[in-house]
């Protein structure tokens, strides 16, 4: 009932239709290096970003987490990975995991975000729940703003998908930023 | 209580609301900073106010579309006239589920229907888990601010609140230690809670999904580990297509807080396998605002905050002294259409100064509301209600308590020429001191008038 309640008295106090307005893209060009601006931007919002090559993965996440007894990798760039887990992992067990390492499939300069989807991390809640994360990204596949970001993404299938632009953070006390509220305590970006 | 007095009591630890007004105002200069490295932002503004005015002006083609593309995905759709049917749909789904604990992420409209003490009277433990939101509910307190709702609290407040609450060691208020206790005692909530309740940043037609953002990752903590997700959502937050939040996504944070972008932009499409996701769709007086043609812009509000921030009122007040959900300019002009008696006040919290609407990332005519609900409450309102209301309201905040006697001597003059009386030269004066932007040698008619012109 309240749905017809409500559509009905929407229809009856909205105004006349106005245009839906094109978006102009070119006003938002710019020439730019997507990639070092990615980096500067990633930094900007508390991540750590390396430029190596996809045999240097490994090696460079040891060297960054020396400490980590639990990694799910759910990536075949990384062989750290020592827990496995699959679609139908409970994601309570992750409750432990120290570090994961997926893959993202697109970055955005200008704000040094990520995209991953539930497929890239197979259970969702794995980028949020482990202590640190890890994204490994092709770094041909950053792109220049929100706008041409979606033009990327919109022919996909839409279950969960998330944009992540550095560890979670929060500035609730006093306005002071402290880095690592509920999700990932550090973020580390590797762009091959 | 009417605004003034309200904002008196905040005033008096004038420390405390120096501390408030230069936080504020730093948020503010993190917004223009960040605004002014994006190209093309003007533009993005008024495609973000165009999007919105295509919404509204088709808003029920676009809500049976949404709805349509949710349900193609398996998720559940409930609709709800009021905050009542709000809180009993919800606590229906609770009951299918046998939930007794539930998290909570922030959604002002949750807050705005009072569904916390409605499940709590059920039997259910319900838990805000964005830390600012769970400061506040600890302290039993409403959030001030949309954004930053812990704003009033200092770290020592929170100290001792979470050594009450949290059993935490006394610290003097060292942010990283709380915010770690916090994450520990967050974490337990989520990994045992039965289902999360989320709010709708956007909604999106044309996909039937919902994107929610966050900077600590308490809404993915929770949707992720419960059963079943319930995200809530006022039907203004819907969005044609997928590619507008491209728009919205650019604006919001950097409006809000200076961030290029939250932490976390989660776009839930469909429920996880095994699990529900239920979405509502409340209106609660939003169809009512839309009929108001003068009134009816307030629907296209991204909630980002800046007009708080920027507001010399709401800095100097906090936002407790609004007494309502949605505090400072935009919950001045959005009270008043909900009850006009009870919000009177609102309206003239203001110096019309115009910096709300200046910043407004969809370019909402914030400050002419407020005019024009000044003129609806001074013709509507008995005297009694206008005087004190037009009377103090700017004088106790913008002057010091000696000064505020010399707002009180306008009395007379404010009364014959209200509102033209906010900005005048005297009060003005200690405007100035209090960082207000210039307007001080025109009268409001003359200084009104240019502002239109040069929109
Ligand atoms: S009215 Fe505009 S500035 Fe204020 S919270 Fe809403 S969108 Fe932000």
């Amino acid at each position: 009932m309240s749905r017809e309640a409500i559509l009905k008295a929407v229809k009856k106090n909205k105004p006349e239709v106005l245009p839906l307005p094109e978006i102009d893209e070119s006003a938002f060009q710019e020439d730019i290096d997507v990639v070092k601006t990615f980096k500067d931007n990633l930094a900007l919002v508390g991540g750590q970003v390396f430029e190596i090559t996809t045999d240097a993965i490994d090696a460079k996440i040891k060297e960054q987490y020396p400490n980590k007894s639990t990694i799910v990798a759910t990536t075949t760039k990384s062989n750290l990975g020592n827990v496995e887990i699959d679609k139908n992992t409970d994601p309570h067990t992750l409750e432990h995991i120290d570090l994961a390492i997926v893959e993202g499939e697109l970055g955005v300069s200008e704000n040094g975000a990520i995209w991953i989807t539930a497929n890239n991390s197979l259970v969702r809640a794995l980028p949020f729940i482990t202590n640190d994360l890890v994204i490994i990204l092709d770094k041909r596949n950053i792109c220049l703003h929100m706008l041409e970001a979606y033009d990327n993404i919109a022919k996909r299938d839409r279950d969960f998908g998330v944009f992540i632009s550095g560890p979670s953070k929060t500035a609730d006390i006093e306005q002071c930023l402290v880095v690592g509220a509920h999700g990932a305590m550090s973020l580390t970006v590797l762009l091959v | 209580m009417g605004h003034a007095q309200k904002a008196t009591e905040f005033n008096k630890d004038e420390a405390k609301v120096n501390w408030h007004d230069k936080a504020l105002w730093y948020v503010r200069e993190k917004r223009d900073k960040s605004a002014h490295n994006v190209q093309g932002w003007e533009y993005l503004r008024q495609l973000g106010s165009g999007i919105k005015a295509n919404v509204l002006s088709n808003l029920d083609k676009y809500l049976i579309q949404f709805e349509t593309n949710a349900k193609n995905n398996g998720i559940q759709v409930h609709w709800a006239s009021n905050a009542e049917e709000h809180n009993t749909i919800i606590n229906s789904i609770l009951e299918k589920h046998n939930a007794k604990k539930v998290v909570k992420s922030k959604s002002m409209l949750t807050e705005e229907c009072h569904l916390n003490p409605f499940l709590e009277s059920k039997g259910i433990e319900v838990v805000d888990t964005d830390l600012g939101e769970r400061i506040v509910q600890l302290a039993e307190e409403p959030p001030s601010h949309i954004v930053l709702p812990a704003i009033h609290k200092t770290k020592e407040d929170v100290d001792v609140l979470f050594q009450e609450h949290l059993n935490t060691k006394p610290s003097g208020g060292n942010p990283e230690y709380l915010v770690g206790e916090a994450r520990k005692h967050l974490r337990d909530k989520f990994l045992n809670a039965d289902v999360a309740i989320t709010g709708v940043n956007f909604a999106v037609a044309d996909t039937g999904g919902v994107v929610v953002c966050t900077n600590e990752g308490n809404a993915d903590m929770g949707v992720h580990l419960a059963k079943a997700h319930i995200a809530c959502m006022g039907i203004e937050k819907i969005i044609p297509q997928e590619k507008h939040l491209g728009v919205f996504l650019r604006l919001l944070a950097r409006s809000a807080t200076g961030q290029p972008i939250t932490t976390y932009s989660s776009h839930f499409n469909k429920a996880e396998e095994g699990k529900e996701m239920h979405i509502v769709i409340v209106d609660n007086g939003r169809t009512e605002q839309l009929s108001r043609e003068d009134f009816r812009a307030s629907l296209h509000c991204i909630r980002c905050g800046a007009c708080m921030n920027t507001c010399p009122i709401y800095r100097r007040s906090g936002g407790h002294s609004y007494d309502y959900t949605i505090p400072g300019p935009i919950g001045s002009i959005l009270s008043p259409g909900k009850d006009l008696k009870k919000h009177s006040s609102l309206p003239f919290a203001s110096t019309l100064c115009g910096s709300c609407s200046n910043v407004c990332p969809v370019k909402i005519n914030i400050h002419e509301q407020l005019y024009k609900w000044r003129q609806i409450i001074v013709q509507e309102e008995k005297q009694p209600i206008v005087k004190k209301s037009i009377l103090k309201t700017a004088g106790v905040v913008l002057s010091k308590p000696k000064l505020y006697k010399m707002a009180g001597k306008s009395a007379r003059f404010a009364l014959k020429h209200a509102p033209r009386f906010m900005i005048y030269n005297k009060l003005n004066a200690w405007g100035k001191a209090r960082d207000l932007p210039e307007v001080k040698h025109e009268s409001f008619d003359e200084w009104y008038k240019k502002r239109r012109k040069n929109e």
